[in-house]
């Protein structure tokens, strides 16, 4: 029978004995692909599932493809899931997870791989080159110390694939190294994954970048591919990817066009929606020039990055562009500099593979130190940078090479920012939340969990900072409209209303979920919320790997009723998902896989060691008082007053309480099927979703929850 | 802006110069009657033409991929008829290139094709005179391919059924679900997020190279913040 949507083999590279397999895609079908399948690969491979380190030689990582990559399902044709234990957290790193955009996933799949697992070390350095079935692994003695940038270009170089835009078609059997038989021809430039010296370093800030601008930052999966000697992965295709109704596949991309995004002769730009709107780049800066284009991930109804005329800046956005951006205006005498020195520091960041999202709430900690006089030239925290200059592109850059290669502070700062935190006897920030790392070690995103419930309490509930935007919209378009005066398009009620009507099966016409104020912030509703949004991600966003920023659209004023594309009988995720496979499953299925997924990851957390005790926000959570927003002066959300009205609520002024919070954790874990006493999970739970080996293993550990009640 | 494979003419190949001279010169050498097949004489133009804005593609593929879909129920970068090539690190516009098929009104590839007694690439009325392939009759040759004077060229070959493909304005779409052609809709114009690429009945001036770039940024594209010019 033919796996639609599915390349139908995952390539396994035995990184020590150097040697390449395929395994059937079909013994993981049932996990979906991405995350899912990444999860059940980790499960079977990883030989010693107690590790807390990403760079211990039994860690296993997984990059893997959904059936949905390759394909012109808007959104989620050009991501790519990364798993495997991270590294940097605190005081753990658990089984985590990343992901990434461009044209990695798609270029594998018309290679023939649904993914590729990753076990074992390499005794020296090495690259791996893909083009189609044929594997080589090569000497990457000439491409370890190099960027990432430069590293991708030389691969190119090496394989002979030509540069510039205006190629010919090359035939595989022409390239270097190729092949003897014909295996067609391409037009395009092998897809390239590296790392860059912040993962040949081995720290904990270590991305895996593709292209310019594409980056799996989170879970320091550029110091596990270092570790493992692992400098990059090259994937050339030529084949394609079968799609089981090719005209239902056509027809929803063209609906989402056509009838959910906003018309190009008449454009609303103030379209409240996620999936509805043009293309609108996420760069955090002034564009530098007009002379440029929207850049977008393969599939994308709207790109969200840009490629410029100016020679810097190409597809770096969102975060990348605003880490240094406080500092930058101090010293910016334009905005046109402004602009510069962000996007330049921006391109400093994705050449030496380097996760900046650290630098968001972190460069502000350090420079209170040094303001504090604790940290500089001949002070207790020796630092030589030129702090005098932060806010500079000198600056800037030695401060990304300092993180990169373990000089001056990163020498410290390489393992985790709590762990250089409590090494520097700065215990206490963690408590005045002068560092504001709130979970796991990992930093604040901005949407802070005193605030938006949903964020903190999904990523203390699972392995890091969950950067999922299902809601999280909400708190940007509300408090925008507030800050800026605009139309308040949709008044609380009936974006409450519009949200929860697609909220099945935990939520669904149940408002009060989204509730975030005071009496309702350690409720069984909210717990109900958080399910939703981790299932929901588990497998739409993370396994079937539809975009986390477009996706779900749950309101979308260009249309007549207000009602988004997500779970739509004309253009919802299920509808792509069964164009592509030939299944016939319904939101909520792909929603109870998530649950399932969330589960497998439960078990592994638990097996690295994971016991509620330790489920605990930083201590400044608790306390000190949200005052101060990295956003806006206010948090917009929500809520219902005393007399059951919702209204959009400012947040900000509030902590969280300690006992609240575990009151709550009871209530998740029993929701879960988990034992409250421990939050590990039970044969019960587990059987019921025909996870018994799961169970079996849990119970070998001594680690099987023992009840829910 | 040049995607010509030789600067001899932009219409005409240095190739396909020498070959046509040199068959000419064989001709009369041979006192062979120079009166040409009648489908040869007579290839009228075709009823329509892709444009595309090489300053406004956002990369995505979504034409490639939707162009295989349609004509083959595959996604795939290679069986697409439309290329989109892009650079990432380049410099805009040259970091992305776009080509698509310019269904030349002295089609190379068209004369080059020697099946016989019809070509497998004949223009047929019925279908709007595109220059297609019928992959039932190509033996391939690769001639077709072989022929075309542009970068890349604009034919591909299918290396797993061993056969040419090309751009047929969606006249041959069994998976689009509704008319296609020059008469019907063009999958990638249909598809494109940013309207990057258009269709039109007009042939473009046949002696520039850069006839078929065009600049497809309106208003909208203006008060996103990007250059019209």
């Amino acid at each position: 029978m033919a796996l639609y949507g599915y390349a139908g083999k995952i390539l396994h590279l035995d990184l020590t004995g150097q040697k390449s397999d395929a395994i059937d895609t079909e013994k993981y079908r049932r996990w979906g692909g991405g995350h899912g399948m990444g999860s059940a690969l980790f499960w079977d491979f990883c030989k010693d599932k107690s590790i807390t380190d990403g760079r211990h030689p039994a860690n296993v990582c997984c990059v893997m493809t959904s059936p949905l990559n390759g394909t012109v399902v808007p959104s989620a044709g050009g991501r790519c899931e990364v798993v495997g234990v991270g590294v940097g957290q605190y005081p753990v790193s658990w089984f985590t997870r990343s992901n990434f955009g461009g044209r990695f996933s798609t270029m594998l799949k018309y290679a023939g791989w649904d993914g590729i697992l990753i076990t074992g070390k390499a005794p020296k350095a090495i690259w791996v080159d893909i083009r189609n079935g044929k594997v080589v692994f090569r000497d990457a003695s000439g491409l370890w110390g190099k960027g990432t940038w430069a590293t991708q270009q030389e691969i190119w170089r090496l394989i002979g694939a030509e540069p510039g835009t205006r190629n010919d078609w090359q035939d595989l059997r022409d390239l270097k190294g190729g092949s003897d038989r014909d295996e067609g021809k391409t037009t395009q430039k092998p897809a390239v994954l590296t790392i860059g010296p912040a993962g040949e370093n081995l720290t904990g800030h270590g991305s895996l970048i593709h292209d310019a601008g594409n980056g799996a930052g989170q879970g320091g999966f550029g110091a596990v591919w270092g570790s493992k000697n692992l400098k990059a992965i090259s994937v050339l295709g030529t084949g394609g990817i079968k799609v089981a109704d090719p005209q239902a596949l056509i027809r929803a991309r063209r609906t989402v066009k056509e009838k959910y995004v906003t018309n190009w002769e008449k454009p609303d730009f103030r379209a409240w929606t996620r999936l509805g709107g043009l293309p609108k780049p996420i760069v955090q800066v002034a564009p530098p020039t007009p002379d440029r284009r929207p850049q977008s991930c393969q599939g994308c109804i709207n790109g969200c990055r840009e490629r410029y005329s100016v020679g810097y800046g190409n597809e770096s956005a969102c975060q990348e562009t605003s880490w240094y951006g406080p500092f930058v205006r101090k010293v910016a005498k334009s905005r046109a500099e402004d602009t510069e020195i962000n996007l330049r520091c921006a391109d400093i960041v994705q050449k030496y593979g380097f996760n900046s999202f650290v630098l968001q709430t972190g460069l502000h900690w350090l420079e209170h130190l040094h303001e504090e006089g604790v940290l500089g030239k001949g002070k207790k925290i020796p630092s030589d940078l030129p702090w005098e200059k932060i806010g500079t592109v000198e600056f800037g850059e030695k401060l990304i090479v300092a993180l990169s290669t373990r000089k001056d502070i990163g020498a410290d700062l390489a393992d985790g920012w709590v762990q250089a935190a409590l090494k520097w006897g700065r215990e206490k920030d963690l408590r005045t939340g002068a560092l504001q790392f709130s979970y796991w070690g990992c930093p604040e995103h901005g949407y802070d969990p005193r605030a938006e419930l949903e964020w903190g309490y999904g990523s203390i509930m699972g392995d890091r900072d969950t950067n999922t935007h299902c809601f999280n919209q909400i708190f940007t378009t509300i408090s925008a409209a507030f800050a800026f005066g605009m139309t308040i398009r949709i008044e609380a009620e009936e974006m409450v209303r519009l949200h929860v009507r697609k909220m099945a099966p935990y939520a669904q016409d149940r408002p009060e979920v989204l509730d975030f104020s005071d009496a309702n912030m350690y409720s069984e509703a909210v717990a109900q919320l958080v399910r939703w949004q981790q299932h929901y991600c588990r497998f739409w966003k993370q396994s079937a790997l539809f975009c986390d920023l477009k996706w779900p659209d749950f309101y979308n004023t260009n249309m007549p009723n207000l009602e988004g594309a997500t779970g739509s009988p004309d253009a919802g995720e299920q509808v792509f998902w069964n164009a592509v496979t030939g299944d016939r499953i319904s939101l909520i299925d792909g929603i109870e896989l998530g649950r399932r997924i969330w589960n497998l990851d439960n078990a592994i957390w638990v097996l690295q060691g994971r016991h509620r005790d330790m489920v605990h926000f930083a201590p400044y959570l608790y306390e000190t008082k949200y005052e101060k927003g990295e956003l806006f002066p206010f948090y917009m959300w929500p809520c219902r007053d005393e007399k059951g009205v919702w209204k959009y609520t400012d947040l900000m002024g509030r902590k969280l309480d300690k006992a609240g919070f575990e009151k709550w954790k009871t209530v998740f874990y029993r929701l879960e099927g988990w034992d409250p006493a421990s939050g590990w999970p039970t044969r019960q739970t587990l059987e019921k979703m025909d996870m018994s080996f799961v169970a079996d293993e849990l119970q070998k550990a001594g680690r099987l929850g023992g009840g829910t009640s | 802006m040049d995607d010509s494979r030789d600067k001899l003419s932009p219409e005409i190949s240095r190739r396909r110069f020498l070959q046509l001279a040199g068959a000419y010169s064989f001709a009369v050498a041979a006192g062979v009657d120079l009166l040409v097949p009648g489908e040869l004489l007579a290839m009228p133009t075709s009823e329509g033409y892709l444009l595309v804005d090489l300053k406004k593609c956002q990369g995505c593929g979504t034409c490639m991929m939707a162009c295989a879909i349609t004509h083959s129920g595959v996604a795939s970068y290679t069986l697409a008829r439309i290329q989109i090539q892009q650079d990432s690190f380049g410099i805009w516009p040259d970091d992305v290139f776009m080509v698509t098929c310019r269904q030349c009104e002295d089609a190379p590839c068209v004369d080059a094709c020697p099946v016989a007694p019809v070509k497998a690439n004949r223009v047929r009325p019925e279908f709007g005179n595109v220059r297609m392939i019928d992959q039932k009759l190509c033996i391939g040759c690769k001639s077709c391919i072989e022929n075309c004077p542009f970068t890349p060229v604009r034919v591909q070959w299918d290396f797993s059924i061993r056969k040419s493909q090309k751009c047929d304005l969606c006249v041959d779409t069994p998976h689009l679900g509704e008319k296609g052609g020059p008469g019907g809709i063009q999958t990638c114009t249909k598809v494109c997020p940013v309207n990057a690429i258009s269709f039109t009945k007009i042939m473009p001036d046949q002696s520039r190279v850069d006839s078929y770039y065009v600049n497809l940024r309106g208003p909208a594209w203006a008060k996103l913040g990007m250059t019209t010019k």
